[in-house]
């Protein structure tokens, strides 16, 4: 079995287990992102939406593995894009048949919002200066290379394929120094983001704790396995070690949010059904909050009804942009 | 401790949000879990926990602020005040209140409420009320 069909059928195998637990993902007052009465859930339409969307998607990874073992042979990259595409595909098609289905069936809920009289300041917890460390990081392993310089090769691989690095630059500060600036440009633009996402766009919610954590797991994971790509030059580290630490802590933060978004204790946060498009994308010019609490998954999305909500994400985008033209281009 | 204050509104009921949000707030000012001294979120915090317009807010302390409850101050929030005691309702308000309390009654009677259980409940509810 060649690298390909591997690497193809873990990310199926990753995709797939997500899809099939999408539903489960959600706080216990909603079913394919619709608000529903307590014990639908577990009634039986909703019972039986659930099981065809289980059903539907299991079919749509069975076919696209035989699917992607078959390209792997003519078209690897294509069987690449298959097993990460597919699924998700087949999975939403599933999860809005089923919405459109439990949004019929459901007994409407009334909207009802609740809101605590406190003047209090939203702090940060203690805990939250553990954020500062992974900073150090970056900062770390650039002195190691530095002082480690002459014996940093000429050349530096600065893009990895299927088959190992396809793309190099020759050695420079720019190109040795380059994924270690990313790394802490990305860990900063997230944690400003936080900020803008805690304090001055959404509602306090008992989610924001378990928010906060997630976003301390995401700075370690750009600050270790993000910022050792930058000693590439070094050691030659195999594309493996880039790719699985990522993999394991983002599924252990996966299931982590899992258990506490579904926790029958979380509320969820109230918003209008009708102002949700295709479950996940959140319009309503009524609401003044920038950011809302998600529907499916864990944390904060964007209210693309507020104009701060745009600016935010246009300079989240220009800030990225520039995060990639730190890297030189190679050859 | 004491618990936190917390007000209710639904957005799918017929009443004005800004309506329910001052009669939602007026309670705990009344009952006096809300005491002079005490600062209420920011038009802009309590807007966004609700998820209605910052007008919707803003008039709604602006009615309150008018009884006589709250004191606004331009990027100071709200502060509830002490409230010396006040005239009797003029008699137009009064019809007016006696009205809606009538509507009310007439409401409990037709879910089949007997007089003398609205009687206690009014009782009830008019002592917890007492500052």
């Amino acid at each position: 079995m060649n690298s390909v069909v591997v690497f193809s059928l873990l990310m199926l195998a990753f995709l797939g287990a997500i899809m099939l637990l999408l539903p489960h993902f959600s706080p216990r007052r909603f079913l394919f992102a619709i608000t529903v009465p307590p014990g639908f859930r577990e009634s039986g339409p909703g019972l039986a939406a659930l099981r065809r969307y289980h059903w539907e998607v299991a079919a749509a990874i069975l076919v696209t593995a035989a699917a992607a073992m078959a390209l792997a042979q003519w078209l690897p990259e294509a069987a690449f894009v298959v097993a990460a595409m597919a699924p998700i595909v087949g999975g939403l098609a599933a999860f809005l048949r089923e919405r459109s289905q439990v949004r019929r069936q459901a007994p409407r809920v009334a909207d009802v919002r609740e809101a605590e009289l406190s003047a209090k300041g939203d702090h940060l917890p203690r805990w939250f200066l553990l954020a500062i460390p992974p900073f150090a990081a970056p900062g770390a392993f650039a002195l190691y290379l530095r002082a480690h310089w002459d014996e940093i090769p000429s050349r530096i691989p600065m893009h990895y394929g299927f088959n190992g690095p396809d793309r190099w630059a020759d050695k420079s500060p720019q190109a040795v120094y380059a994924p270690l600036l990313f790394s802490t440009g990305l860990m900063l633009l997230l944690l400003l983001l936080l900020m803008l996402a805690a304090f001055y766009g959404s509602r306090r919610t008992p989610q924001r704790g378990a928010i906060l954590k997630l976003v301390l797991g995401a700075l370690y994971l750009f600050a270790l396995p993000f910022g050792g790509a930058g000693f590439n030059p070094l050691f030659q580290i195999p594309p493996a070690w880039h790719f699985i630490p990522p993999l394991v802590l983002v599924s252990a933060a996966i299931a982590w949010a899992l258990r506490i978004a579904s926790d029958p204790s979380n509320p969820g946060e109230a918003t209008p059904d009708d102002c949700w498009y295709l479950g996940v994308i959140y319009y309503n010019p009524h609401d003044p909050a920038v950011f809302v609490q998600k529907r499916m998954g864990f944390g904060f999305t964007f209210n693309f009804g507020n104009r701060w909500a745009w600016i935010v994400l246009v300079g989240f985008a220009v800030g990225m942009v520039a995060l990639v033209l730190v890297f030189p281009r190679g050859h | 401790m004491r618990r936190p204050v917390k007000i209710r509104i639904d957005l799918d009921s017929p009443v004005p949000a800004y309506r329910q949000i001052v009669d939602a707030l007026r309670v705990p000012l009344v009952e006096g879990a809300l005491a002079p001294g005490a600062s209420l979120p920011s038009v802009r915090r309590l807007a966004m926990d609700l998820g209605v317009h910052f007008n919707t807010v803003g008039e709604a302390y602006r009615e309150l602020a008018a009884e006589g409850w709250l004191d606004l101050k331009h990027g100071r929030g709200a502060t509830v005040v002490a409230r010396g005691s006040q005239p009797a309702a003029a008699p137009e308000r009064w019809q007016e209140l006696r009205g809606q309390l009538r509507n009310l009654v007439a409401q409990m009677r037709s879910a089949g409420v007997p007089p003398s259980r609205i009687a206690a409940e009014l009782r009830a509810i008019s002592e917890s009320l007492k500052p």
